[in-house]
């Protein structure tokens, strides 16, 4: 099987990357030229590149702040991802009365709508006292449910055997957690890490609706109150998305080996 | 056990945030909800420090929504029970509000201060008024009118602005002949700002008391084809009928379309986006026969308010001569408040504002779309889907009509 | 509550006595801590909100009113005379063939991505990229792509002479949908092929050694040894695709708002205008639930399909 041209793979994997990274180019472009951004043809190369808009969107919005925000409720969440879902993903791999009924809750729970139950969310979310504050934005996001079954699939590949050794040995029960478990089980942390942290990150329509000062907003919020200053007529928006997106991609790139493998072995059965 | 060292972690921070927010709870308090306005923040901040000399030991929190996001974050306040006391509220919406009980009627206020009424234009108070009872002060107020491109008219060899509906089309038709990606007419189309279009042709929506539809006309079928007809031979641009505001605006703005029905802030918009558009180029008139929608903001009270008396003291100050002058001069914009109204047309020296702003206050009396209903947003939504897509060429007029005209008395019905 | 039957079960094992009851006791309090805390995020976010949705869709309700009993009125409006329903649901399932045309798109990528090339990992790494994404800002950046008059896909049809005007790809009926359809695939296939190219690697190579000594040409060795085992992941992907068909509201809401008329309007955005803009929440109530039981339904037969235990062995058992 190692006998084939390998040239129609690499024109045809050129050809996709090329559809995934024009987007990218075309919003960079687009933040960085000089000339009416509505002018027809547009040049495919920016003309007069200037950082004109970066500017701009950099004194309209409270950038420091929103990215603070954002980094904060993403960690409370990935902290608390990282805890629940190991948890729950442990207790999952174990035998008990009413397993059945719980992974079907969890299953289910999976097809309930976030978006659907904002008013709910935001009462239960008011009642325990968390409106406008970090722990309130992170709260429903504290875990994700394929990422409980990415550690309970991780978990059931680890040899039994090994834990049985563990054991012997005289690590305490509640120990071999952390010391044996969670160590073999370092791709699903980086998934958890990874996927909990995007979907913290691009979280919109929640802060919009729990985040009242402008000091607590996240920047998917500083998004729509751009799109409330200037509407999507300047260069400076299609800026700001570049600002907005930059740090996902660093944390992505950064992270991506670790990310890949957790995947990989959360696909894996167990 | 890192699980119980968690839960008993975030029972503390439960037991200390809420004890917070109680504390918190305890000062005296108001909140000013705005919309799509962050732009303006100087002169809220402005509002709120004129409001503190009056009362010091209260405290004014402001938050601003843009349009698309205002409603879910309001609605989910008022379900709260905690809906900010001062809404800035667009359009017929506020009549929902108002009749679910959410508003607070300032009548009492009015009649204690005679003044205050005197300072309005009688037929724009009118707009806020429900079933008796007036729920806004007027914030901000436009009206739409007829634009027309100069330099497009005069190369076809049109004189002047149409005179009525045919002459629209006529006009229209020609000007998109004219020469390559040109089209002859453009209407913005959100919150029944195409209604001349329709009020032109003697088409009621409603019934005198509201109760049934009255559109299903032969009329209204002939009025629904032709424009379908003229959408689908370019005379009238397609985006007028799909595009929200930035869409419709930046067509325009290209000098490629001949007229353009929007309201006055709009086009101070296009003029601000395109540096061709001035006095010279485009012409400003009221629609023909002196029909135009209005486009308007007013400050109410919600009725869960803890201190309406305050509130009523704020919104006062806000729509106050000094900061309403200070809102027209900045927006160039009516407020209905006569003596700011007449100061700014009387400053204005651009041409085209100038003639956009006398135009909008003519004719109060021809306002159209003004139904005061709660069920306006739903009579919208029962109405112009079917409406849109028989503009648009997807749908036969005749049905579309017959359609649009059960749902809405669907919603009527139901509403009993 | 799980804890109460927690302790139950726990006393009951104990009254019986003896060192393997109280380790199993013990195992099980363990078991049931160790889900406490999940349990109770799912249920103050997901559980209660969904009750609070069906209760409100058995009632008239407002904001400012006292509720009062409505039976199954707001379903019969649904079914019976709500063409908005239909049209949604007819596009949510459009909308859901994302799922096939992305993995499908992914199947081939994680193929290619698989074989030994060089610079394999730069191309992983590109097309996964849109992925991590902020949703909203792909939205605004689809939307200027697609402009009518300056959009780069408008300007690169033209200079390619495939079209004469310009498609005015988000305004048109015919063409609303299919485009945001487009830019949701851009997303998502990046994250598909990664998650097959995981379930690739785990295909033991002596599988196709064996096979190959057997004679079976590469086409079958895909259809019989490949396709079989990528099932679990398979799965996955499907179970993600379909949860993303109903969550993406911010995608639609960003590019189109549902509209032209609601060419492009999908369950969750209805849900969304009927609550907050129609002040609806009653009938946006019934509409969740009918929501959520179907995308139950959907994934039931999903996992039926897979094989059954497809699903089971990697996700539920």
């Amino acid at each position: 099987m190692h006998n084939y041209p390998r040239w129609p793979i690499h024109a045809a994997l050129i050809l996709v990357s090329l559809v995934m990274l024009v987007p990218f180019y075309w919003v960079f472009k687009t933040s960085i030229t000089g000339e009416n951004i509505f002018v027809y043809p547009p040049s495919l190369i920016p003309v007069d590149p200037q950082p004109f808009f970066y500017v701009d969107a950099w004194y309209a919005i409270p950038f420091p702040y929103f990215f603070m925000n954002s980094v904060i409720v993403a960690v409370m969440v990935i902290a608390a991802n990282l805890v629940i879902n190991a948890a729950a993903g442990f207790a999952l791999t174990k035998e008990f009365a009413g397993k059945r009924w719980i992974v079907l809750l969890f299953l289910a729970c999976m097809m309930i709508p976030f978006h659907a139950t904002i008013v709910p969310a935001y009462l239960v979310t008011s009642h325990l006292g968390l409106l406008n504050t970090h722990l309130g934005l992170a709260l429903p996001a504290f875990s994700h449910i394929i990422c409980i079954f990415l550690f309970k699939a991780s978990f059931d590949a680890i040899p039994p055997s090994l834990i049985q050794a563990a054991k012997i040995d005289g690590v305490p029960e509640w120990q071999i957690m952390f010391r044996i478990l969670l160590p073999l089980a370092r791709p699903a942390v980086a998934a958890n890490v990874i996927l909990s942290f995007i979907w913290s990150w691009n979280d919109f329509l929640w802060p919009l609706i729990i985040i009242r000062d402008v000091e607590m907003q996240t920047l998917p919020l500083g998004l729509s109150t751009f799109l409330a200053y200037f509407e999507d007529t300047t260069g400076s928006l299609y800026a700001f998305c570049v600002m907005v997106l930059a740090p996902g991609l660093l944390v992505f790139l950064l992270a991506q080996r670790q990310f890949i493998e957790g995947l990989t072995s959360g696909a894996r059965k167990g | 056990m890192l699980t119980r060292r968690w839960m008993m972690a975030a029972a503390a921070a439960l037991v200390m945030t809420a004890g917070a927010l109680q504390t918190q709870a305890q000062e005296k308090k108001l909140t000013l909800l705005t919309w799509n306005l962050p732009i303006y923040e100087e002169t809220f901040r402005g509002w709120i420090a004129d409001f503190k000399e009056m009362h010091p030991d209260f405290e004014v929190e402001w938050l601003d929504k843009k349009g698309t996001e205002w409603a879910a974050f309001y609605q989910t306040q008022r379900i709260a029970g905690t809906a900010p006391d001062i809404v800035d509220i667009q359009g017929m919406l506020w009549a929902e509000y108002a009749a679910d009980g959410g508003l607070l009627d300032m009548t009492p206020y009015f009649d204690a201060n005679p003044e205050i009424r005197e300072r309005y234009n009688e037929e724009g108070l009118k707009l806020w008024t429900y079933e008796g009872g007036i729920y806004m002060l007027p914030y901000y107020f436009s009206k739409t009118l007829l634009v027309y491109n100069k330099k497009l008219f005069d190369e076809v060899g049109l004189d002047g602005p149409p005179k009525d509906f045919d002459q629209i089309l006529d006009y229209a038709q020609k000007i998109a002949e004219s020469g390559e990606g040109r089209s002859g007419f453009i209407t913005l189309n959100f919150d029944w700002l195409y209604w001349s279009l329709f009020a032109m042709n003697d088409i009621e929506l409603l019934n005198e008391d509201m109760t049934e539809a009255a559109f299903n006309t032969p009329e209204m079928v002939e009025v629904v084809t032709k424009l379908a007809e003229a959408t689908k031979s370019g005379a009238i641009n397609n985006i007028s009928w799909t595009g929200r505001w930035v869409e419709p605006n930046n067509a325009f703005a290209t000098g490629d379309i001949g007229m353009y029905q929007g309201h006055g802030a709009a086009l101070f918009w296009i003029m601000g986006q395109a540096d061709w558009a001035n006095g010279d180029t485009l012409g400003v008139v009221e629609w023909p026969g002196g029909y135009g929608v209005p486009n308007a903001h007013g400050l109410g009270i919600s009725s869960s308010t803890q201190y309406p008396d305050e509130a009523f003291d704020f919104v006062q100050i806000a729509m106050n001569e000094k900061w309403q002058t200070k809102m027209a001069d900045t927006f160039t914009i009516l407020t209905l408040h006569e003596a700011v109204d007449e100061a700014l047309i009387a400053k204005t020296e651009d041409p085209l504002k100038k003639a956009t702003l006398e135009t909008s206050l003519a004719n109060m009396d021809k306002a159209v779309a003004t139904w005061v209903t709660p069920l306006d947003a739903k009579i919208k939504e029962a109405f112009w889907p079917d409406i849109q897509a028989a503009l648009l060429g997807q749908k036969d007029p005749a049905e579309a009509v017959a359609d649009a005209e059960s749902k809405v008395n669907r919603v009527l019905r139901r509403a009993r | 509550m799980p804890v109460e039957t927690a302790s139950r079960v726990a006393r009951t094992t104990t009254g019986r006595g003896g060192l393997l009851a109280r380790k199993r006791h013990r195992e099980l309090l363990l078991i049931w801590l160790l889900l406490t805390p999940a349990l109770l995020i799912f249920l103050a976010y997901r559980i209660l909100p969904l009750l609070w949705n069906g209760v409100l869709s058995f009632q008239f309700w407002s904001p400012t009113k006292p509720a009062e009993w409505a039976g199954l009125f707001h379903y019969e409006e649904m079914f019976v005379y709500d063409d908005v329903f239909w049209t949604s649901l007819y596009n949510t399932f459009l909308y859901m063939l994302t799922a096939p045309i992305s993995i499908g798109i992914a199947v081939v990528l994680a193929l290619m991505v698989n074989s030994r090339i060089r610079g394999r990992g730069v191309y992983r790494t590109i097309i996964f990229l849109s992925y991590p994404l902020m949703v909203v800002a792909v939205g605004i950046i689809w939307r200027w792509l697609y402009d009518e008059r300056v959009g780069l896909i408008n300007y690169l049809l033209r200079q390619a002479g495939l079209i004469d005007e310009p498609i005015a790809f988000l305004e048109s009926y015919g063409t609303a949908l299919p485009s945001v359809i487009a830019a949701a695939i851009w997303q998502i296939t990046g994250f598909f092929m990664i998650i097959l190219l995981t379930g690739l690697q785990n295909i033991p190579p002596s599988l196709y050694e064996a096979a190959s000594i057997d004679g079976a040409s590469r086409w079958s060795q895909f259809w019989r040894i490949t396709l079989p085992l990528l099932r679990p992941s398979i799965f996955i992907c499907f179970v993600i695709a379909i949860i993303a068909s109903f969550t993406s509201f911010d995608l639609i809401y960003v590019m189109t708002g549902g509209g032209p008329g609601h060419a492009t309007e999908l369950l969750i955005t209805y849900i969304y205008k009927a609550a907050f803009t129609l002040s609806q929440f009653d009938y946006a109530g019934a509409l969740t639930i009918v929501m959520f039981v179907l995308f139950v339904g959907i994934a039931l037969l999903g996992n039926l399909l897979a094989g059954g235990d497809a699903g089971k062995v990697d996700i539920a058992e």
